[in-house]
């Protein structure tokens, strides 16, 4: 774990640094209005500042060092210490997620149970397909067109941007509750089809290769009944790679995140990210990526001991 | 239970499997009985049917794409087939029990022995959880397992394979059951450990006198272990005897072909004999007796090869399906 | 029982495959829109030109279309001759060639071919200048000084502006409507499947053959080296990957090979896992033992013997992975990140939908929309029933 932790570090810092140019440049701009000299003078003060004088690997380490405090130094564009800014826009972010892991995963799996179960062989196929097709739809297309057909006029249905009413700090609370709600309802739906359309598919195929399993078959010779032989035991071996799933599932939500929060201007992690690589924002592209690439580790250690605590094939010591 | 000690009556059992390439008819017309007490040996090479003919009494063919068209089963006076698929679960596994080949993946790899053998006494007797889990540990014990207590709670994959054998036939007995049928039971172990496995059975047999229908494709187990025998070839039963019969003087020439073909002591040939050709597919059978393009006497024969011989019985209780067979016209008689 | 050997060549294993796949009419229509995808992508310039195939000034005869011609547009022709020459060959092969030795003939082909292709599209854009034909020939016929010309049957350029035009709905002119600075949507949709395929097939050839060096040495080491691999490929797991493509692309100088590449670069871990699984699977197999004990080199082994038989996997994904770099195209495209203008791409145009006055402009949400779902969705389906055929047990229906 410790030294995937660090191997992430080194990529995040190494890609920052790669980049051509530098955020004082970038700041400074063309810069026509001091003389050459004094220009340079103001650039060497700046790197001085945010510490781009000195070699590489010591400015890795420095960097490290304060990033185990979680210190990760000032936002070059919104001046302000870039932990801050990532824990008002963090929540954000992990809410939207949540709930639409949530969702998916309550939705998927009696879906992909029922539709193993049911068998009519042309509903199957189109209801397959079907699932495809959801998968396949471009998550900026379904959020510009339903943005641009549900939210403005002549239908108004749901709000085009933001997570709350301008006026919304004068609510109650349930108003403001509900007002919340509102405003979720679209990027959550856009957050989740391609999800549940997913998992969905890999319930069903779970559920169909195991009800041909033959311990199933032992189990009905044993004459227990339908239910009990699809639940207790093709569901119960299904369940394993759907909780491996979850790994994998957090970090592509946080890609996905990044555009639905530009869609809708969601002030989350995602659309904060975007704004930093756009201005060369070293400092909060280097937090976020760690912060992510973090909390995805953490994702995967949960869905490992999750999946060893399912399969009991799996030992404990090789999932960690 | 009837007078004469018959346990399980099969009558003119018919099974088709419906697929996309056209109807495969994996039995056809079976017939035997098994009588209380006796080991009947059901011996067949691969896709012959004789599976599919124990599944049948279980009523376990899926259903699409196989499905029971004719016959009937008789169970302790009862037609199996005429059963509500409810009252056909409380016969699986409480009076008629069943153990499969591949004990590795016949258990379920994610609960442990305990768990399933209780679900099965759970299923079918009043015990609470404290006696199911004693009487589940006394089944490890009868067929042999050591320290039954321990491997109680251990899972399939922690046990060899003839361990797991052994758990399958505990599960399979727990309720008592007054026929098992075992489809291959030994196949996927090695040698020494069938040995015990079938010595295992026998015990168990003697203990509570259960009948077994044993389906192998292994002649030495069959005389070996059985009573009384049933050889099917292409989803029918070519002959149907005795044991001892069987071995001393075989009617089918398929059966004379089989046990040909084995290897005996003394045997100083050069070759080994074989049944020339394959075995047909279902989808594509040939006309009239299915083992006339392989046999040494009927394959030129035109009543071989345009109409199917029927088991006929014989004097001495044995029965056959050849047209040569003692006791049928002469093939070459006007007919 | 003893024929003529050359007509008793039974049916190779991608005959089956390919016969499983045919079952489906369904799919092999999705097929035939790949296909014509590529057609409508290759002879673009045919289509949708604002030069005219040819066109008389002055009693001369011209041939402006033909002679823009630019590097890459040769470069597709050479790629797309060579493909064909290939597939032909392929099935005179099936007819004349011994099976025991047609794969072996296969790869070469292969090999001979990428490399033609490669060393051919690295000459064309050093060799063929870049040239601008800036002559607006539509005015020049407007205004008499031309005559017999023949235009495209779509008469715009891409990179043509027409600022008198812009944000136009679907209309006569222009039958998808126009952009915000007048370029033609049509004639962007079509020249824009170029950038789209192009990104998934290099995207992904890059990340497969990766996935499968790095799959095939971990799998086939065990041990050591396969633990500290596997550390490798869980931090480029773990870190998050369209976020690191964002980052990477905004900040070297965008061009389309470097999106390829950076995609190709982040998206190879999958493969590895599953070259890595079979190859954990083969190495106990006695046809690999018996290769180690003869003592044939390792790259042999490893390529000649084990690869063939842990390559199904890696195909499957391969198509799901064509469809999930055409869709991080667009969407880099999207965000702004993608290819620079003018160059079309899909993305790019989908993210004028609405506009900087907030008018949402839905001709410019639709139509790219539907290009990006259906291309996507065409190689969803194909993956999919390529699965099912090659491994019969995934089959989700009976």
């Amino acid at each position: 774990m410790i030294p995937t932790l660090l191997g992430i570090t080194i990529v995040v810092f190494a890609i920052s640094r790669m980049a051509p140019g530098d955020p004082v440049s970038l700041a400074m701009g063309p810069g026509g209005m001091m003389d050459a000299q004094r220009a340079a003078d103001v650039r060497a003060a700046r790197m001085k500042l945010y510490g781009l004088d000195k070699p590489v690997y010591v400015q890795y380490v420095i960097w490290l060092g304060r990033v185990a405090r979680l210190d990760f130094a000032d936002s070059i564009k919104h001046h302000r210490p870039v932990i801050d800014l990532i824990k008002e826009r963090l929540p954000i972010t992990l809410t939207l997620n949540l709930i639409s892991f949530v969702i998916i995963y309550a939705i998927s799996i009696p879906m992909g149970v029922l539709s193993a179960v049911g068998r009519k062989k042309f509903l199957d196929r189109a209801g397959s397909v079907m699932l495809l097709m959801l998968w396949s739809l471009p998550s900026m297309w379904v959020g510009q067109m339903l943005i641009g057909y549900l939210c403005g006029p002549p239908l108004n249905w749901f709000p085009p941007a933001g997570l709350s009413s301008n006026d919304a700090g004068q609510f109650p609370f349930f108003h403001w509750l509900a007002d919340r709600l509102w405003h979720l309802v679209l990027p959550v739906f856009c957050l989740t089809y391609a999800g549940f359309a997913y998992l969905t598919k890999l319930v069903r195929a779970g559920m169909l290769e195991n009800l041909r399993a033959d311990y199933v078959r032992t189990a009905r010779a044993k004459g227990l009944s339908n239910w009990a032989v699809t639940f207790h035991h093709a569901f119960r071996n299904s369940i394993i790679p759907v909780i491996t799933i979850m790994a994998t599932l957090l970090p592509a939500m946080f890609g996905g995140s990044v555009i639905i929060e530009e869609i809708f201007s969601i002030s989350g992690m995602g659309l904060l990210a975007f704004e930093a690589v756009t201005t060369r924002d070293y400092n909060v592209v280097m937090g976020v990526a760690t912060i992510a690439g973090v909390l995805n580790l953490i994702g995967l250690l949960m869905a490992d001991i999750a999946y060893a605590m399912a399969d009991p094939r799996i030992s404990f010591e090789s999932a960690v | 239970m009837s007078d004469n000690g018959i346990l399980l009556d099969i009558k003119g059992l018919c099974v088709n499997f419906f697929t996309e390439n056209g109807v495969a008819k994996a039995v056809q017309d079976v017939s035997f009985s098994v009588k209380k007490g006796e080991t009947f040996a059901l011996v067949g090479e691969s896709g012959c049917g004789k599976s599919v003919t124990a599944l049948s009494v279980m009523r376990l063919i899926a259903d699409p794409p196989g499905k029971i068209v004719a016959g009937e089963i008789i169970f302790d006076g009862r037609n199996l087939l005429e059963l509500s698929e409810h009252r056909m679960r409380s016969v699986r596994g409480n009076s008629i029990a069943m153990i499969f080949q591949e004990p590795m993946t016949s258990l379920n790899p994610v609960y442990t022995v305990g768990e399933q053998i209780v679900e099965t006494i759970r299923l079918h007797q009043k015990k609470n959880e404290v006696e199911a889990w004693e009487l589940a540990t006394e089944m490890l014990r009868k067929v042999g397992i050591s320290d039954p207590g321990q491997r109680i709670t251990e899972y399939p994959h922690q046990m060899s394979g003839g361990m797991r054998q052994r758990v399958m036939i505990a599960m399979a007995i727990s309720c008592e059951p007054e026929l098992l049928i075992a489809d291959e039971p030994t196949t996927a172990l090695d040698v020494t450990i069938q040995a015990q496995i079938l010595d295992l059975l026998d015990q168990l047999q003697g203990q509570s006198q259960m009948s077994v229908l044993l389906i192998t494709h292994n002649l030495g187990i069959v005389a070996e272990r059985a009573r009384n025998v049933a050889v099917m070839y292409a989803s029918r039963i070519a002959e149907l005897s005795d044991c001892k019969s069987l071995f001393d003087k075989p009617l089918h020439p398929y059966t004379q072909g089989l046990l040909k073909s084995l290897p005996r002591l003394g045997f100083t040939g050069k070759r080994l004999y074989t049944i020339p050709g394959i075995v047909p597919e279902p989808l594509h059978f040939p006309a009239g007796c299915k083992f006339h393009p392989r046999c040494p006497i009927g394959c030129n024969n035109k009543r071989c090869q345009t109409v199917e011989p029927q088991l006929r019985s014989l004097d001495n209780g044995r029965a056959v399906a050849c047209w040569f067979a003692p006791g049928y016209e002469r093939p070459d008689d006007p007919k | 029982m003893s024929e003529n050997k050359q007509k008793t060549w039974g049916t190779s294993y991608g005959e089956m495959v390919w016969h499983e796949f045919a079952k489906s009419k369904f799919t092999l229509c999705w097929l035939g829109f790949i296909i014509l995808l590529f057609l409508l992508a290759i002879f673009a310039p045919f289509l949708a030109n604002d030069k005219p195939f040819f066109i008389k000034i002055d009693g001369q005869l011209h041939w402006p279309l033909f002679k823009a011609f630019t590097a890459s547009d040769y470069s597709i022709f050479l790629a797309a001759t060579v493909a064909v020459i290939q597939l032909l060959l392929v099935f005179r092969n099936r007819k004349s060639v011994d099976p025991s030795i047609r794969s072996g003939v296969l790869w070469r082909q292969i090999f001979i071919s990428v490399f033609v292709v490669l060393v051919g599209i690295i000459f064309l854009y050093i060799f063929i200048p870049r040239r601008l034909d800036a002559t607006d020939y539509k005015s020049m016929v407007a205004s008499g000084k031309a005559t017999n010309a023949i235009f495209a049957p779509i008469p715009y350029g891409y990179g043509r502006t027409d600022l008198k035009v812009r944000e136009q709905p679907p209309n006569r002119q222009h039958w998808l409507g126009t952009d915000d600075v007048g370029s033609d949507v049509l004639c962007r949709l079509i020249h824009g499947s170029r950038i789209s395929l192009s990104v998934g097939f290099v995207a992904v050839g890059i990340s497969s053959i990766i996935g499968i060096i790095i799959g095939a040495i971990l799998g086939y080491s065990g041990g050591k080296t396969d633990f500290l691999g596997m550390r490798l490929v869980e931090i480029m797991m773990a870190v998050p990957v369209f976020f690191l493509i964002i980052t990477i692309v905004a900040f070297f100088p965008r061009s389309l090979f470097n999106i390829m590449l950076i995609i190709g670069l982040t998206t190879w871990t999958d493969d590895a896992r599953f070259v890595r699984a079979e190859f954990f699977k083969l190495r106990r197999q006695d046809f690999v033992q018996a290769a180690v004990s003869l003592g044939l080199p390792l790259r042999s082994i490893l390529f000649k013997h084990m690869l063939p038989n842990a390559i199904a996997p890696v195909l499957v994904n391969a198509t799901f992975g064509i469809a999930g770099a055409i869709f991080i195209e667009a969407a880099l495209s999207f965000l702004g990140f993608g290819v620079a203008p003018p160059t079309p791409s899909w993305g790019q145009i989908l993210s004028l939908g609405v506009s900087t006055t907030g008018r949402f402009l839905w001709w410019l949400t639709l139509f790219p929309g539907l290009a990006i779902f259906f291309t996507v969705l065409a190689y969803n389906l194909v993956g999919e029933t390529l699965r099912d055929a090659i491994d019969p047990r995934l089959r989700e229906s009976t």
